[in-house]
């Protein structure tokens, strides 16, 4: 091997750096052969900066990250940050104003507010997350199908621009009127409103594939439709998916909480943000605190949520920036 | 043209008819017996099996599906559960202070968050769009009953510059009717200017990036006219398309708004027949939101042409 | 162009509804807003108990007598009444004079059909057909009510404030199956019901009707003249206590019948707002459990869970800190009435958790769910709930909680299926004082089975007491009645008491002529 066969192309090289020929050798050992070395096409890169250089390219993935950490360290750990039960009762003691004992205050009911919010985070993050999961996996499989299969793109596009039309809060309320609440319940309803904004983009990016050459190539070459999906066309939509998926997690946090509010959410015996806020709505005048907690927490969650996303959708595709 | 007008318009019909599917099916499967609630507390089995076949409700799913399609088409909407009131006059008596509040939502949010976009693009990285998509990222994130406290709390309770509740109509003067709607627009209006500020900025960018623009400043426009002139008419499409869209955010978040601003409107009424499970009050006010979203898209729709020559049909 | 005539006529259209458009106020009218505790989704205070349609009734019906603050029932409509000996012939000579809202003379057909109508539907009206001969106009300002055996309360039950109330109305209206509601609203009371201007959900408008003729009487509580002293009354319901006290605070509304007493330091501090309490005879707190299932048919298990119970906890919960607003109430009928009773109470609400568990598996509780059902939005249904299921928890229950609302509440306690299959365990609710004073109106201390209230309790010494009580001659009988009743009843546990609460009500300063009382009475206020 000698250095001169250069396997990269010229443009390649970084400039500055002398090419490996020019630098003086020192003589070897006797009895020794050494190779050549290989060209230096790339510099290493000093591992310091890695870090720090990532954070200041993707300050809102770093931030919404670290946020959306401390939330879910916050919802595992919840018996052990100085919670009581959140759902003792304590009628003798309602309505206390934030104070060392209380760190939160108490509600209504005497139940301590910082414990319910910090128990909240669960039901919050739970609902957010299984909806993005669930949607996506429904929507993904919706959207394939949809795509795939032409005699049943219609039909199924139909439905979904029909379910498309109903405003999604009034689907989720509509949904959960005909059932119990209960964030089993909730999580269902809210999937089923979140699906079809999947299934249509799933659904676009098949559209867009199946007129790629390489998807037709593999069509013609007998690959099997498993394997074109697995390979070409999955690939292809995990990024779009995954943006979209966090927008519909902070989505469902904040329609939980206003499916709570209306009283059609979680039924307080398990605390979530929306309906500790949704129980504290009577008394905003005298304590306003039972609303401030949640609401600082609700929306510090969202924002952590809507920042990965902001930022996921700006490392994954940057062309995807104008799109909502 | 007028080809793809009508198509467009029979489009919508298979729409409307699967949300007209899901709107009956919710009746049907609801828990809980609509001939014993209706019957009231005091009635003998007797009374509900006579009521149950006066409302038909023995028959098969798709006859049934059947005759409240076309009782829909005539405009009968049904009669609510609990006023005995047809639903239609139920909606008709809330729909001003709703289509009030939507009107001075849309046109307060659209005459900010247009420019507010349109300036963060102009200054793309600097302090301004860095704070101004902050700020959208923050009205994404809180929810809209909280801001709807805090604004009542210090505009209404502390200051005292707007009333805290309720509805005027605009036939009681212009200023009271619009004092009334002040809060509840802005309240309401913060998700939707994120949204549409976001999307201005960043359809902006990248008409701004666009080698037309480059010759208008090259011909030696000054920044003013092109970014306005040029420049907005060409991002128009998908701003006017979120805009659109966002209707529905509009609609979910009226529901809230109405509540916490106590206004007579249908958000409130939607409210209250859920809690209730009034069924049929339930499925018109379903219906007619999808229907007047459906009617508002596909207007957007139509409206590209007027407002990209470019596309043509 | 395509743009501006689709915004214009989408404008039209929203804007144009002439059905919301309010009149022009002639100049000076005094209107008085009104925040009533529920809203007026329905008008038909026969078919429906709800106590907001009864009030909202006594401003459009009148009634032939009314009781006065102190119970008594004093004449109204009637101008004359006549008992024979034997007590069995009652006649009565209506006064002159009297119309209805559309112009027509009040007339004796009109008061047959009401009087008719109401016995379908009330307690006490349905024991007066059961013993009736014949009830029929003899011309058109006598009729005459002849039974078969002597009913001494019978002017009571005309003029009593429970509800169903023995409203007049029109013949052609009355004459409306009892079971269906009616569709017109036309009555000879002091106010028309604007009939045209009603949303229901959020807003019910009465106007003063002129050819009203008030007796000459001072007025008090249904009894004597009613003037109304403002021209146009508005209900305007609030969706929450919040923004009702904003809107009162802000002088948008200028009544509010129930403020929540968490907010009642905030209206007091307002140097424009009066609050005092609302009702004297107060509420009667209460959750009942089914007879007929598992495990509450065992007698042992419902003494165990009302031994258990805290009273304080129940009462907190519903009233807040203020202790001058409750009082434990062991037993069922109004504290501060002359027949208030304690009898048999020791063991009602001692709030003690370990007797409780104790005496659960003493009785032989095997596991069984219990189905609550806990209406959220009812401020105090659901205080109640919140704190049933605690103590049901506690106690080792296996709690099923089911949170409803307070209409499907209303439809499910009607069935008496098994819990699993719609029907229910336990359910809470509460009853007006008022109801609560003696076993006449008051349906819900029955213990007849089948007949009996929801949750059916079938517990013969209860009846059997209830019954001396209404054959009792003098008011030392009636007492030893009463006590016989409250120790069958907390014996048998027909329903728990969670105690006795008072509520607020809170009025700006610049109206005058708000009393205290069952019902939030309109006439005699005036506003400057």
């Amino acid at each position: 091997m000698t250095a001169t066969a250069a396997p990269y192309p010229d443009s390649a090289r970084p400039t500055g750096l002398p090419p490996a020929e020019a630098a003086p050798k020192a003589p070897p050992p006797p009895g020794l052969a050494i190779a050549a070395p290989l060209p230096d096409v790339i510099p290493v890169r000093k591992r310091r900066g890695r870090v720090s250089t990532y954070m200041r390219r993707n300050p809102t993935i770093v931030v919404g990250g670290l946020l959306l950490l401390i939330v879910f360290l916050m919802a595992v750990l919840a018996p052990w940050l100085g919670t009581v039960d959140p759902t003792a009762l304590a009628p003798a003691k309602r309505t206390r104003v934030p104070s060392a004992q209380y760190w939160f205050g108490t509600d209504m009911l005497g139940r301590d507010v910082y414990s319910r919010v910090v128990y909240g985070a669960r039901v919050s993050l739970l609902v957010g997350f299984s909806v993005a999961f669930l949607a996506s996996i429904a929507g993904l499989a919706v959207g394939l199908v949809s795509g795939m299969v032409r005699w049943l793109d219609g039909i199924v596009m139909r439905v979904v621009d029909g379910m498309m039309s109903i405003p999604p809060i009034l689907l989720a309320v509509a949904l959960m009127a005909l059932t119990r609440g209960s964030v089993q319940n909730v999580i269902i309803a809210i999937t089923i409103a979140e699906i079809p904004r999947v299934a249509r983009l799933v659904r676009g990016v098949v559209l867009s594939l199946r007129e790629q050459p390489y998807v037709e190539a593999a069509v013609t070459t007998g690959t099997r439709m498993p394997a074109i999906i697995w390979r070409h066309i999955l690939p292809n939509t995990l990024a779009p998916m995954t943006v979209q998926a966090t927008y519909i997690c902070a989505s469902a946090m904040i329609t939980e909480a206003i499916l709570s509010f209306i009283g059609a959410g979680v039924p307080p015996s398990t605390p979530s943000w929306g309906n500790i806020m949704a129980e504290g709505r009577a008394l905003w005048q005298v304590k306003f605190y039972i609303i401030l907690f949640p609401a600082i927490f609700l929306s510090m969650t969202v924002l952590a949520v809507n920042l990965v996303g902001d930022g996921l959708r700006d490392a994954l595709d940057p062309r995807m920036a104008k799109d909502v | 043209m007028l080809g793809y007008i009508g198509r467009r318009i029979l489009a919508t019909i298979p729409v409307m008819a699967v949300v007209g599917l899901f709107v009956f099916s919710l009746l049907y499967f609801a828990p809980g017996d609509p001939a014993a609630i209706i019957a009231g507390d005091q009635a003998t089995p007797d009374d509900v099996a006579r009521i149950r076949a006066t409302l038909g409700l023995d028959r098969p799913f798709l006859v049934r599906f059947w005759e409240w399609s076309w009782q829909i088409l005539h405009g009968d909407l049904g009669t609510s559960i609990f006023t005995n009131l047809p639903v239609t006059t139920m909606i008709g008596q809330r729909v001003q202070p709703t289509v009030s509040l939507m009107l001075v939502t849309l046109v307060f949010a659209i005459v900010v968050a247009v420019p507010l976009g349109v300036v963060a693009a102009w200054k793309a990285g600097s302090l301004i769009d860095r704070l101004v998509m902050g700020l959208a990222v923050m009205g994404f994130s809180v929810p809209v009953f909280v801001v709807g406290y805090v604004l009542a709390y210090v505009f209404a309770l502390e200051l005292g510059w707007l009333p805290v509740q309720g509805y005027t109509p605009i036939e009681q003067g212009l200023w009271p009717w619009l004092a009334n709607l002040i809060l509840p627009a802005v309240t309401l209006g913060l998700v939707y200017i994120a949204l549409i500020a976001r999307v201005t900025r960043a359809t902006m960018l990248d008409v701004l990036s666009q080698d037309y623009v480059r010759t208008a400043r090259a011909k030696g426009l000054s920044q003013g006219p092109v970014l306005f002139i040029h420049a907005l008419k060409n991002a128009a499409v998908p701003i006017v398309t979120v805009i659109g869209i966002g209707i529905a955010l509009l609609i979910g978040g009226a529901v809230v708004t109405e509540t916490v601003f106590a206004i007579p409107g249908l958000g409130r009424l939607t409210v209250d027949a859920i809690l209730r499970r009034d069924y049929p009050v339930i499925q018109g006010v379903v219906l007619l939101f999808s229907f007047v979203y459906v009617l508002v898209n596909l207007a957007i729709d139509l409206s590209y042409t007027l407002l990209d020559p470019r596309i043509r049909y | 162009m395509h743009r501006r005539t689709f915004l214009k006529g989408s404008a039209a259209l929203g804007l144009a509804a002439p059905q919301i458009a309010r009149p022009a106020l002639a100049q000076g009218a005094k209107v008085l807003r009104f925040v009533p505790q529920a809203n007026l989704a329905n008008f038909d205070p026969i078919w429906g108990t709800q106590y907001v349609v009864r009030n909202a009734g006594t401003l459009v019906w009148d009634m032939l007598y009314g009781v006065d603050a102190q119970l008594n029932p004093q004449r109204q409509m009637v101008e004359s009444e006549e008992v024979s000996g034997d007590k069995l012939t009652w006649t009565f000579r209506l006064r002159p004079g009297l119309t209805w809202h559309d112009g027509e003379p009040v007339q004796a057909k009109d008061v047959v059909a009401s009087l008719t109508r109401w016995m379908a539907r009330d307690p006490i009206g349905q024991m007066i057909r059961g013993i009736q001969d014949e009830l029929a106009a003899t011309d058109d300002r006598t009729f005459r009510w002849r039974l078969k055996k002597p009913f001494p309360k019978l002017l009571y039950a005309l003029g009593k404030t429970n509800a169903p109330m023995a409203l007049m109305m029109p013949e052609r209206i009355a004459k409306t199956d009892p079971f269906t509601q009616i569709t017109e609203y036309v009555g000879s009371g002091p106010m028309k019901f604007v009939r045209n201007e009603w949303v229901p959900g959020a807003r019910a408008v009465f106007e003063t009707f002129a050819g009203y003729k008030p007796r000459d009487e001072p007025n008090s509580w249904l009894a004597g003249g009613k003037r109304m002293l403002v021209d146009r009354v508005e209900w305007v319901i609030m969706p929450d206590a919040a923004t009702a006290s904003a809107a009162l605070q802000n002088g948008e509304v200028d009544w509010w019948e129930n403020p929540i007493s968490d907010l009642v330091p905030l209206l007091r501090k307002n140097a424009n707002l009066n609050v005092d309490i609302a009702d004297p005879l107060g509420n009667v707190g209460s959750f009942r459990m089914n007879h007929l299932h598992p495990p509450f048919d065992n007698p042992k298990i419902r003494q165990a869970v009302m031994t258990a119970m805290s009273q304080e906890d129940y009462m907190r919960a519903i009233v807040g800190d203020d202790d001058s607003l409750w009082k434990k109430l062991p037993g069922f009928f109004t504290p501060g009435t002359p027949l208030y009773s304690e009898a048999g109470g020791a063991n009602v609400g001692k709030g003690d958790i370990a007797l409780g568990r104790k005496l659960l598996k003493e009785a032989g509780y095997k596991g069984e769910p219990v189905t609550c059902i806990v209406a959220q939005d009812q401020g105090i249904t659901k205080a109640q709930g919140d704190i049933t299921a605690d103590l049901l928890k506690q106690m080792g229950f296996n709690v099923d909680f089911v949170a409803t609302d307070w209409g499907t509440t209303g439809t499910r306690r009607t069935s008496k299926a098994p819990p699993s299959q719609g029907g229910w365990n336990m359910f809470h609710t509460w009853h007006a004082g008022a109801d609560t004073i003696n076993p006449a109106g008051y349906p819900a201390v029955r213990a007849s089975g089948d007949k009996a209230w929801f949750g059916w309790p079938n517990i013969p010494p209860v009846e059997t007491a209830i019954a001396e009580w209404f054959d009792a001659a003098d008011l030392a009988a009636e007492k030893a009645a009463i006590d016989k009743v409250n120790a069958a009843a907390i014996e048998g546990v027909v329903y728990v008491p969670t105690g006795f609460f008072l509520g607020y009500q809170s009025w700006r300063k610049n109206v005058s002529g708000i009393v205290k009382g069952p019902i939030p009475f309109t006439w005699g206020v005036s506003k400057a």
